[in-house]
């Protein structure tokens, strides 16, 4: 016996600890980062209902555009502790997505022969997570680390031509969408959709992981919640996506170009 | 009945059923498949796959006309309380004494498919070793404790609302189809490796019945840090098939979600009072 419990490895002693700060860092910080980062990316779209992004694109300028390059700029410059934040959060996707992994491999799917809805989403919660994480190293990759070489028409990303140059890199060129580019903005749609799914329904199995909803009645209660809020968030996704790839790269650069302009007279002290 | 419509196939008529049973000859050993006919007629009214079983294991000729070793498979009750007789029947986990062939074959000509839980290791063709089952029980300690040198007295009262929920669970016969159609519950032919794996929902759902029981209580502490340890309630993977396949109708899933909690409980009140 005693022999037998020292051969236990790191990964069994440590298993339930390890499960639950798997789950929890699906949610906090990597979900709470998914929903405002959607939040931001689609402020391109819904940016136009709001008055003061008139305002800022200024005449002729995109107020969508004005909307996103604002919120980036905000979370660039003003946002404290940034660093602290990135580092946070790479942590745990990291371990999110290794963990993960590793859970994948103590499973066997049996679709197969138990089609039922639920065992659908248990495959789908690991294939999501696989694609999700090839995504993720690839929107990174490409916009942060200057994987360019991967981008169609090889747009270099920058903070301050946020709107143009993510609309670039979707589309692959100016005038219209490259074979390329439509192949990298179906990738995000995937991508984003694979993301999405494994955070709503993730947020679903969490609550009985942890044991929030013990009843089925609250179990498929919450699920209401989760599907509605995974059917937000994929309205939001897409809807970023589609606006960014059919965005007028010019209109959107010279409403970029007269923010700066702004920006830097609001720097100097100037009304 | 007028015109050349065809009789409406019903169970009282004289009909050919074939078994495509998987064989294996032993531990270890390759598994084969072959094929019987059983004749259901009146006689034979009410018959179950069991009973078709012993058909076949007077006349175990196949339906190449090939003699054969009868079939072994494991029954005991035959009224579906006891969880012996499971197998995978049809591609699906359930009871062969339950499987009544008006059911599952009402047809002349229909194919019953027969194999042995994949889960355990097979002793011979649909007879498997479930040892697993139980070893897992003992794992979260799913009995009260009564034992000692002197007497106890009588026990506490049960609150009757959780006699109505542990009622349920307590029908629970360790059949093994919540661990056949659990995709985290692998099979593993090693004993060493069953104390870290997934303790399966049958021995959570008896962790929960027990730790309800107002004696059974005192071994709560001990089930729940073998729940929090490796193989425990944290390994489930919300797949929720072992709530659709038990035989009983058991909760399983509230109980999953009730130990989650007692888990969240323990192991946080562990965390600031150790």
């Amino acid at each position: 016996m005693d022999t037998q419990a020292r051969k236990v490895s790191v990964l069994d002693r440590y298993d339930f600890l390890l499960r639950r700060l798997h789950s929890l860092t699906g949610i906090v910080p990597i979900g709470v980062f998914l929903i405002f980062h959607l939040l931001t990316n689609s402020s391109i779209g819904w940016g136009t209902l709001d008055k003061r992004n008139v305002e800022r694109a200024g005449l002729g300028g995109h107020a969508g555009v004005a909307a996103f390059n604002h919120d980036v700029h905000f979370i660039n410059d003003t946002l404290p502790f940034l660093i602290f934040i990135e580092i946070t959060l790479w942590a745990s996707i990291a371990f999110h997505s290794v963990y993960g992994f590793y859970i994948a491999t103590t499973g066997r799917s049996n679709v197969k022969r138990y089609g039922y809805q639920g065992n659908w989403r248990y495959v789908l919660q690991r294939v999501s997570g696989y694609i999700g994480i090839l995504f993720i190293l690839y929107h990174v990759g490409t916009l942060r680390w200057g994987w360019t070489f991967l981008v169609p028409g090889g747009t270099r990303w920058s903070a301050e031509y946020a709107a143009s140059t993510m609309a670039l890199a979707l589309r692959g060129s100016v005038e219209n969408v490259t074979v390329a580019g439509v192949v990298v903005s179906l990738g995000y749609m995937l991508g984003v959709s694979m993301l999405v799914f494994h955070f709503a329904n993730g947020l679903w199995t969490a609550a009985i992981s942890w044991g929030l909803t013990v009843s089925a009645a609250a179990q498929k209660r919450w699920g209401y919640v989760c599907t509605a809020l995974g059917v937000g968030l994929m309205l939001m996704a897409w809807s970023a996506v589609a606006a960014f790839a059919t965005l007028d790269v010019d209109r959107a650069e010279s409403t970029e170009r007269n923010m700066q302009k702004g920006s830097l007279t609001e720097r100097a002290g100037r009304p | 009945m007028t015109g050349p419509t065809q009789p409406k196939p019903s169970a009282a008529d004289s009909r050919s059923v074939r078994f495509r049973i998987a064989r294996c000859d032993g531990p270890g050993k390759p598994t084969r498949w072959e094929t019987f006919a059983v004749k259901i007629d009146r006689e034979s009214a009410g018959a179950n796959v069991i009973s078709c079983l012993q058909h076949i294991a007077a006349h175990p000729v196949t339906v190449e006309g090939k003699r054969t070793t009868p079939v072994v498979w494991d029954s005991v009750c035959l009224e579906e309380v006891c969880g012996a007789c499971t197998m995978v029947i049809n591609g699906k986990v359930r009871q062969s004494c339950s499987a009544l062939i008006d059911q599952i074959a009402p047809n002349d000509g229909d194919e019953v498919t027969l194999e042995p839980m994949s889960r355990f290791p097979v002793i011979r063709d649909l007879w498997v070793d479930r040892s697993r089952v139980f070893h897992n029980l003992k794992r979260v300690k799913a009995w009260v404790p009564i034992d000692g040198t002197y007497h106890l007295g009588s026990g506490p009262r049960e609150p009757a609302k959780a006699q109505d929920t542990r009622y349920t669970l307590s029908t629970c016969m360790s059949c093994g189809c919540c661990l056949e159609a659990c995709p985290q519950f692998t099979r593993q032919d090693d004993p060493a490796a069953w104390d870290t794996t997934f303790v399966g929902a049958h021995a959570l759902s008896q962790a929960r019945l027990f730790n309800m029981h107002e004696t059974g209580k005192q071994l709560a502490g001990e089930r729940l840090e073998a729940l929090t340890g490796p193989g425990g309630v944290a390994d489930c993977g919300n797949a929720q098939n072992c709530v659709k396949v038990c035989p009983k109708n058991i909760p399983l899933t509230e109980s999953i979600a009730a130990m989650g909690r007692a888990a969240t409980i323990h192991s946080v009140t562990r965390f600031f009072k150790k």
